[in-house]
């Protein structure tokens, strides 16, 4: 993976590894008190505090994938193919045609050591042998080192080949991971 | 009070005189829709072939049609069509017909029975009419039909309709525009009595290339829905017509036998 550019949007966040040794030593009495001091550090470390607390980077990311029709279901294209951009790796697009002129998209990109997972919609325009797409994505989530993958407003566009279904998809925009 | 007689009497027929051509509107044009499905096997991709016929309550030709709207039933799936892999240009479509297109955007064909304002008063067919994809100035699948009339009116004509989405029981509908024709030139426009036409693969050919070679096969149509409601597919029409007047049709194809679910 190369990022394109990249910077440090929140610099690495304090540990919450507080040592319980004192605890095992502690009146029960202190208990209710260490329970009142605890709650605002609790508070503050809800699970939204929490995934954000790590290095995070903020990308430009500008991907390209090409892929080829696997199977379809209903009104949904399976695809599957290469990005290739910022990050590399596998892409799987299911892309759900829902009017004759709008589709939604997920699309899953697996990159060496995790994967991100993204939502699209998209207008959508069949004209002789391709039809285009053009819409925006939102990063929804990710596993491994792109477990924090978060972004919105990515710009999404492509072609379908009418023909034999091979889909061309352009992913650009700004994401943190 | 009998002097009120005159002024109510005079006032009831005004309002007869109003209302009279207005019903004699209302009810004045009949029309009437047909539609089905080959094959009619759910999720299968398929030819669609309708038709209407549009008349009078006197037995008269109907004014001149000025658009129409076909409505079609929802779950139509246009995902992996072939249909209209190129686009045919209206300026070559009505200089060479369809020798001006490629036959990969062919897309239907039919016949039309029109009336003219003179002569006998039978209707006359034209009997050419193809359909094939045209370019989309909103991103939308457009339909361009070709009407190749040749007596006794001489008369090539493209009018389009553009696919759009429904709602509720309906997916789609094909919006169409229909131009007046005139009867001769500076004359009366035709009436459209009946139109016949299909939407889907049958009859067509279409062509690629392999390893350099030009390889016809048959696309792949539009898939009938996967599931059949109640009652069958819905299909509903909608025609205006010169003088504004408007007239409406409805039909079902039938669910497929369970043999062919």
């Amino acid at each position: 993976m190369r990022a394109q550019s990249e910077h440090v949007a929140l610099s690495q966040g304090p540990s919450f590894e507080p040592s319980r040794a004192w605890l095992r030593y502690a009146p029960l009495t202190a208990v209710p008190v260490l329970a009142l001091l605890l709650v605002p550090v609790l508070a503050w470390a809800t699970p939204s505090r929490a995934a954000t607390a790590h290095a995070s980077r903020t990308f430009s990311l500008s991907e390209t994938g090409h892929l080829h029709l696997t199977s379809h279901h209903g009104f949904t294209l399976n695809e599957k193919g290469s990005a290739s951009g910022t990050i590399s790796g596998t892409i799987y697009i299911h892309l759900n045609v829902v009017s004759t002129n709008r589709v939604t998209a997920e699309v899953n990109i697996y990159p060496s050591g995790g994967s991100l997972t993204g939502h699209a919609s998209a207008s959508y325009h069949p004209a002789g042998g391709v039809a285009t797409f053009n819409g925006t994505m939102a990063i929804v989530r990710g596993t491994g080192r792109y477990s924090h993958a978060r972004g919105s407003g990515l710009s999404f566009t492509g072609t379908v080949q009418r023909s034999n279904d091979a889909v061309t998809v352009h992913v650009n925009g700004r994401m943190s991971a | 009070m009998t002097s009120r007689l005159p002024l109510l009497t005079a006032l009831v027929l005004v309002l007869l005189c109003a209302l009279a051509p207005a019903a004699a509107r209302a009810t004045s044009e009949r029309a009437s829709l047909h539609a089905s499905f080959s094959p009619n096997r759910l999720a299968t991709p398929t030819t669609i072939s309708f038709g209407f016929s549009l008349s009078t309550t006197e037995g008269a030709a109907p004014p001149p049609l000025t658009a129409l709207v076909l409505r079609m039933p929802a779950g139509m799936n246009y995902t992996t069509t072939q249909l209209g892999l190129a686009i045919c240009q209206p300026a070559a479509l009505l200089a060479r017909g369809l020798g001006g297109c490629s036959p990969n955007s062919r897309l239907g064909y039919g016949t039309a029975l029109v009336e003219v304002p003179f002569g006998v008063g039978s209707g006359h067919e034209i009997p050419e009419i193809q359909a094939v994809s045209g370019p989309s100035p909103n991103g939308n699948l457009v339909v361009l039909f070709y009407a190749n009339g040749v007596f006794p009116v001489s008369a090539q004509l493209v009018f389009s309709g553009e696919v759009l989405p429904d709602t509720g029981r309906f997916g789609s509908q094909l919006a169409t525009t229909v131009p007046p024709v005139a009867s001769v030139p500076g004359g009366p426009d035709v009436s459209i009595v009946s139109v016949q036409t299909t939407i889907g693969p049958s009859h067509l050919t279409y062509y690629k290339h392999v390893h350099g070679r030009r390889v016809p096969f048959r696309p792949r149509g539009v898939a009938v829905p996967e599931r059949c409601p109640r009652g069958g597919f819905p299909f509903a029409a909608e025609f205006t017509f010169s003088d504004q007047s408007r007239a409406s049709a409805a039909t079902t194809v039938p669910c497929p036998p369970a043999r062919h679910r």
